[in-house]
């Protein structure tokens, strides 16, 4: 990237309101020190401490959900993307991450019936799985509660959002987006 | 038994677990990537020591937690449902979940562990203002 282009991604993220963005690998000292930076840009604001909850809560699952179920590249290493940012009145937080093409099926069918659900449907849904002891034994590929994409809906005020994006260059991966606005 | 005395870091809470007052205390914040890794030995020891306390022992226990990830959270409620099962049994225990006054989804979480968890005695209350 030449100084334009840099200057243009600049003005464009400040357009766009982003608060912050990385992109690369991904380690647990790397998400310690993104959940303080983004803890001392929340508390800088006159957010309520509910919406500064929910903000925070939104980029630890989208970060956990990268760490537990990206696979590392050739180098080992675990790479995603992550962007909170505030604009039109409503807070985002959005993630991407390369997903192995046979799992895109199974993220859809956990996804997409949450765009539809009302806030009470997926409340009572969380409390459904919360309360399923047999989830650790019924899905082998989950490494969770089974709760991070329910937490990440119930904590937002619209429909959470997706795509899948498929490269050429890669037959055997595809790329997921997931989008969460406060 | 020896107590559990665990001070707190960025991700995980401070827990005080006393077996001669008979009080356990989680405070703080609680996500770590693997909340098992943190909970299991606490969930160990507070097994084992509702197994052996006496029916007439006064237990307290004090989850105050501002933020749990979705890891924590089932973590959590297995601590409840540990405390639930032994009141069944006849252990004396009052147990308190303390949640930001304004915040209702941390409330309702509260009144869904009171529901669900029925002859435990569990006080859901805000935090005092600090």
């Amino acid at each position: 990237m030449n100084l334009t282009s840099f200057s243009e991604f600049c003005a464009q993220a400040v357009k766009e309101g982003m608060l912050f963005y990385y992109t690369g690998e991904y380690s647990k000292n790397v998400i310690a020190a993104m959940s303080d930076t983004l803890r001392h840009r929340l508390d800088s604001t006159s957010l309520s401490a509910p919406a500064r909850r929910k903000i925070f809560s939104t980029f630890v699952e989208m970060s956990q959900n990268i760490m537990h179920y990206v696979d590392p590249d050739q180098d080992g290493v675990k790479v995603g993307a992550l962007a909170v940012g505030h604009n039109g009145g409503k807070y985002y937080v959005m993630c991407g991450n390369p997903v192995r093409v046979e799992y895109v099926e199974r993220i859809k069918e956990k996804v997409e019936p949450l765009r539809t659900m009302t806030i009470d449907e997926i409340k009572t849904a969380y409390r459904a799985q919360l309360r399923n002891d047999e989830h650790e034994e019924q899905d082998e590929i989950s490494k969770g509660a089974g709760l991070g994409f329910l937490t990440v809906a119930r904590d937002a005020s619209e429909p959470i959002e997706y795509q899948i994006v498929y490269r050429s260059e890669r037959q055997d991966f595809a790329e997921f987006y997931l989008r969460a606005a406060i | 038994m020896q107590d559990i005395l665990i001070p707190a870091t960025a991700e995980t809470p401070e827990v005080k677990f006393l077996y001669s007052t008979h009080t356990l205390s989680i405070t703080g914040e609680s996500y770590p990537e693997n909340a098992m890794v943190f909970y299991a030995p606490l969930r160990g020891g507070l097994h084992d020591y509702l197994a052996q306390v006496s029916e007439q022992a006064k237990i307290e226990a004090h989850f105050s937690l501002k933020y749990f990830n979705s890891s924590s959270t089932k973590l959590l409620r297995s601590l409840i449902s540990l405390l639930n099962d032994a009141a069944r049994a006849g252990k004396k225990i009052t147990a308190h979940w303390y949640h930001d006054p304004e915040d209702d989804m941390m409330m309702e979480f509260g009144h869904d562990l009171q529901d669900e968890f029925g002859t435990l005695e569990l006080n859901v209350t805000p935090f005092e203002p600090a």
